[in-house]
C-alpha cells in the first residue's frame, strides 16, 4: 500500500494525522484495485456449470460471536460428508467458500451478496440466526441462487405470507433443518391429547422464542389445553433467578419452555437451585433445551425434562449409528443436531446432483431434482415438502435420564411425518 | 405480587446487585485513578471465568480458582499498563480505543484456547445447597454472593480510607500530576491500580460464573454492559458510587424485568436515563464535567 507512505512522516510529527484528499484517492484506488484484481484477470471466472467441473458451495456460518460453536459444528459436518465422498458431490469436485457472519445480520447480508456477485457460487448453505435468513431471502431469490438453509427455523421462510413480510418461501430456498412449528406444535398437541392440559410458558423473548411458544399454544388448544401465564426473559439473559421465582409463585406445575445454549443452562440451574423439582414442577420444552451442549454442563439437573426434536444422538437407526460413529472417528466429540442438519443438507444436494449427472446449469431442473430427493437420514425418513421446501420429518418425544453416569435424551415416542402447515 | 414473592425477588435483586458491585468495582477504581474507561474490563472478567474453569477442571477446587484467577489477571494488568497504556498517557480517548483492541485480542485468544462452546461452573461444595427462607428454598450460593459483595465493599473502603496505598489512590484521583511532583512514583501507582482493577474483574469472573455462566459473549453482556451501567448510575470513579449503583441497579433490573417483561431490555437503560437526567454526575459522583 504505497499510498500510505507519507503518513509515516505525519505520524512522526505528531500523534494525529490527516489524509490529504490526494493521499486518500491514491490509497483507496490502490485498495480497490487490489480487492478486485484477481477476479478481474482470472479468465475462468464464469460459473462452472457442466459436469465434472468444480462445484462452488458458499457456506454462510458464524465462526465468531455467541453462535461460533454452531458454525464450527456445521463446518465439521460439511467436511465429514465430503471426506466420506471423495471430496465430491455427484461427479463434481467441491470447493467450499466460507463466510463468517459473526451473528451480525448486516455482515451476513454482505457475505451473501459477495457469494452471488464475486464468488459466483453454485449453491449457498448455512445460516444460523433466523433474522439473517430473512435478511438474505430477497437477494437469494432475485439471483435465483439455490440456498439450502441448514439451521434458521423461522416459519416464514418456507411459507406464503402477506406481502412477504417478514419473509416468504422461494422456489430457490430449501430447508434441511426444521420450522419452529415442527418442534413446538406437535408436542403441544401430543401432551394435551395425553391429558396434560394446563401449562405455564417460559421462553426467550425474541422472534424464535415467541414463535415457538405461540405454536405450542396452538397445539395445546387443539385438544382443549390452556396456557395460564408466561415469563419471557430477554435473549442471553444473565440471571434466571427472577423468572424462575415467578414460576415458583404460580400454581401451574407444568412449564413449557423455549431456551437454548447458555440460556438453557442458566434456566435449568436456577430451576434446581430454587427447588422447583421438589415443589412438584415439571419441565417441558422444545428440544434445544436439552441438547448435548446443555446436558454436558447441567447433567442430571435436567432429569425428567420432556422435550421434542427431530433427532437425538441416541436415536436407534442404522443411519444414525453410522453417522455418530463416522463423526466420532473424525472428531473427538459427539455430533449435535446442527451437524445433522448440515449433513442432511449436503446429502440432499448430493442426491439431487446425482439425479442430474452433476449438471447445475439449469436452475429449475435443480430445484425439481431437490424437490424429488428422498433418503434415510440419521433423523429418519427425509424429504422436502414440494410446495414449501420445508422438510417432512418425524418428531421424537424425548425424556432426559441419567443412565450409567451419562445424561441422555431417551426416546419415549414418535410423531410420524410432521409437515409444516405452510402452503 | 404477594409479600413472599416481593421478598424473594428482593433477595434475587440484592444478590444480583452484589455480583454487579464485584463486577463494577475494578472498572470504577481504574477510572477514578487513571481517567480511563477500561473497555477491556469485560474481557478481563471473561478471562477470569475461563481461568477459573481450567483451575477447577485441573484441581477440583473452586477456592483455589478464587485465588488464582484474580492473581493471573492482576499480573496481566501489571504487564499491560506499562507495555501499552502508559505510552498513550494523557490521551484518554486513545487509551479507551486501545482497551477495545485489548479486549478483542483477549476474547479471540479465549476462543482459541478454551473453544467457543457454552460452559458453566458449579457452586463449590457446601455452598451448592439451598436453605429454607420465607416463601420456600433459596440457594445458599446467592446468599454467599451477597455476603462476599458486602465484605469486598467493606475491605475496599478500609483500604481506601485507612491505608497508605488508599491515601495514594485518593490523592491520585484528585491530582495525579501533583502527586508525581511530590515524589510519588506514579508509574508504579498507575500500573498497580490497573492491575488491581484487572484482578477485581478476574475475581468477578470466578464469583459470577456459577450464576451467570461461562460463554462467548459474556465479555460484553453481562460483563462490560452492566459494569458500565453501574458505574455511570452510581457516579464515575468512586467506591461509594459503585456501591450505590449496584444497590440500585440490581433490584431495579430484577423487578423491572419481571414486571415489564416486554420491555425488559430497555428497563436498565431507562434507569440510566432517569438517573442522569436528575443527577448528571450519577448518584454519588464527583463533579468532573469541566475537565
Amino acid at each position: 500500500m504505497g499510498g500510505f507512505g507519507k503518513n509515516e512522516l505525519a505520524t512522526k510529527r505528531g500523534y494525529t494525522y490527516r489524509l490529504t484528499r490526494r493521499q486518500f484517492l491514491v490509497a483507496s484506488s490502490a485498495a480497490a484495485l487490489a480487492a478486485c484484481g484477481p477476479a478481474a484477470i482470472t479468465p475462468s471466472a464464469s460459473p462452472s456449470a457442466s459436469p465434472g467441473k468444480e462445484l462452488k458451495i458458499g457456506q454462510l456460518l458464524p465462526f465468531t460471536g455467541v453462535y461460533a460453536e454452531l458454525g464450527n459444528s456445521m463446518r465439521r459436518a460439511t467436511e465429514l460428508y465430503l471426506k466420506l465422498n471423495d471430496q465430491k458431490l455427484a461427479n463434481r469436485p467441491v470447493k467450499l467458500v466460507y463466510g463468517d457472519d459473526a451473528n451480525v445480520t448486516a455482515t451476513g447480508v454482505q457475505i451473501a451478496q459477495k457469494f452471488i456477485d464475486q464468488d459466483q457460487v453454485d449453491v449457498m448453505m448455512g445460516v444460523v440466526p433466523t433474522p439473517l435468513a430473512y435478511g438474505i431471502r430477497n437477494a437469494v431469490h432475485a439471483a435465483k441462487l439455490i440456498f439450502i438453509d441448514t439451521n434458521a427455523g423461522g416459519n416464514a421462510l418456507t411459507r406464503d405470507t402477506t406481502d412477504c413480510k417478514p419473509a416468504c418461501k422461494s422456489p430457490y430456498i430449501f430447508r434441511a433443518s426444521f420450522s419452529s412449528y415442527q418442534i413446538s406444535y406437535p408436542i403441544g398437541d401430543y401432551l394435551s391429547a395425553k391429558g396434560t392440559k394446563e401449562f405455564f410458558l417460559a421462553y426467550a423473548n425474541y422472534g424464535f422464542g415467541t414463535e415457538s411458544a405461540a405454536d405450542f399454544t396452538t397445539g395445546l388448544k387443539k385438544n382443549g389445553g390452556t396456557v395460564t401465564g408466561n415469563v419471557a426473559p430477554p435473549l442471553a439473559n444473565p440471571d434466571f433467578a427472577p423468572f424462575v421465582t415467578q414460576i415458583k409463585n404460580q400454581p401451574t406445575k407444568n412449564v413449557y419452555s423455549f431456551f437454548s445454549g447458555a440460556d438453557a443452562i442458566g434456566f435449568i440451574k436456577s430451576w434446581n437451585s430454587l427447588g422447583l423439582p421438589a415443589a412438584g414442577y415439571k419441565m417441558y420444552g422444545a428440544g434445544f433445551l436439552t441438547e448435548q451442549d446443555v446436558l454436558k454442563e447441567v447433567k442430571d439437573l435436567a432429569n425428567g425434562a420432556v422435550t421434542s426434536l427431530f433427532w437425538a444422538v441416541e436415536l436407534d437407526n442404522p443411519e444414525n449409528k453410522k453417522f455418530v460413529a463416522d463423526f466420532q472417528k473424525a472428531y473427538p466429540l459427539l455430533p449435535d443436531v446442527f451437524a445433522v442438519q448440515q449433513y442432511d443438507g449436503m446429502r440432499a444436494l448430493d442426491e439431487a446432483l446425482k439425479s442430474l449427472g452433476g449438471d447445475t446449469s439449469d436452475k429449475d431442473k435443480l430445484v425439481k431434482a431437490l424437490e424429488d430427493v428422498t433418503f434415510k437420514s440419521p433423523r429418519g425418513d427425509f424429504s422436502f415438502d414440494k410446495s414449501t421446501h420445508n422438510p417432512i420429518q418425524d418428531i421424537y418425544i424425548r425424556e432426559v435420564k441419567t443412565q450409567n453416569g451419562q445424561t441422555v435424551n431417551t426416546i419415549t415416542d414418535k410423531i410420524a411425518k410432521v409437515t409444516d402447515p405452510g402452503k | 405480587m404477594s409479600p413472599e414473592l416481593v421478598f424473594q425477588q428482593a433477595l434475587n435483586g440484592l444478590s444480583f446487585g452484589a455480583l454487579l458491585f464485584i463486577l463494577a468495582s475494578g472498572l470504577s477504581l481504574v477510572f477514578g485513578m487513571m481517567d480511563v474507561v477500561n473497555l477491556a474490563h469485560g474481557a478481563f472478567y471473561m478471562l477470569g471465568a475461563y481461568v477459573a474453569l481450567s483451575v477447577v477442571q485441573a484441581t477440583g477446587s473452586f477456592w483455589l480458582a478464587l485465588l488464582v484467577a484474580p492473581f493471573a489477571l492482576g499480573l496481566l494488568g501489571f504487564v499491560l499498563e506499562p507495555l501499552l497504556l502508559r505510552r498513550l498517557r494523557g490521551r484518554h480517548l486513545d487509551q479507551v480505543l486501545l482497551t477495545i483492541g485489548v479486549s478483542l485480542v483477549i476474547v479471540d485468544v479465549i476462543g482459541q484456547v478454551w473453544g467457543r462452546e457454552v460452559r458453566s461452573l458449579s457452586a463449590p461444595a457446601g455452598l451448592d445447597g439451598s436453605v429454607t427462607l420465607i416463601g420456600g428454598v433459596y440457594p445458599v450460593y446467592r446468599l454467599f454472593v451477597m455476603a462476599f459483595g458486602v465484605a469486598l465493599a467493606a475491605a475496599m473502603g478500609i483500604v481506601y480510607r485507612r491505608t497508605r496505598i488508599g491515601m495514594l489512590i485518593r490523592a491520585g484521583v484528585q491530582d495525579a500530576e501533583m502527586l508525581g511532583a511530590l515524589g510519588v512514583d506514579t508509574n508504579r501507582l498507575f500500573a498497580s491500580t490497573f492491575a488491581a482493577g484487572a484482578a477485581l474483574a478476574g475475581l468477578a469472573g470466578v464469583i459470577a460464573a456459577p450464576v451467570f455462566g461461562v460463554q462467548p459473549g459474556m465479555d460484553t453482556d453481562p460483563g462490560l454492559l452492566y459494569s458500565l451501567v453501574v458505574v455511570v448510575v452510581g457516579g464515575l470513579g468512586t467506591l461509594s458510587g459503585a456501591v450505590a449503583g449496584s444497590v440500585l441497579v440490581g433490584p431495579a433490573d430484577t423487578f423491572g424485568k419481571v414486571l415489564f417483561q416486554d420491555v425488559a431490555l430497555a428497563v436498565i437503560f431507562a434507569i440510566v436515563a432517569l438517573v442522569l437526567l436528575l443527577r448528571p454526575t450519577g448518584l454519588l459522583g464527583r463533579i468532573r464535567i469541566a475537565r
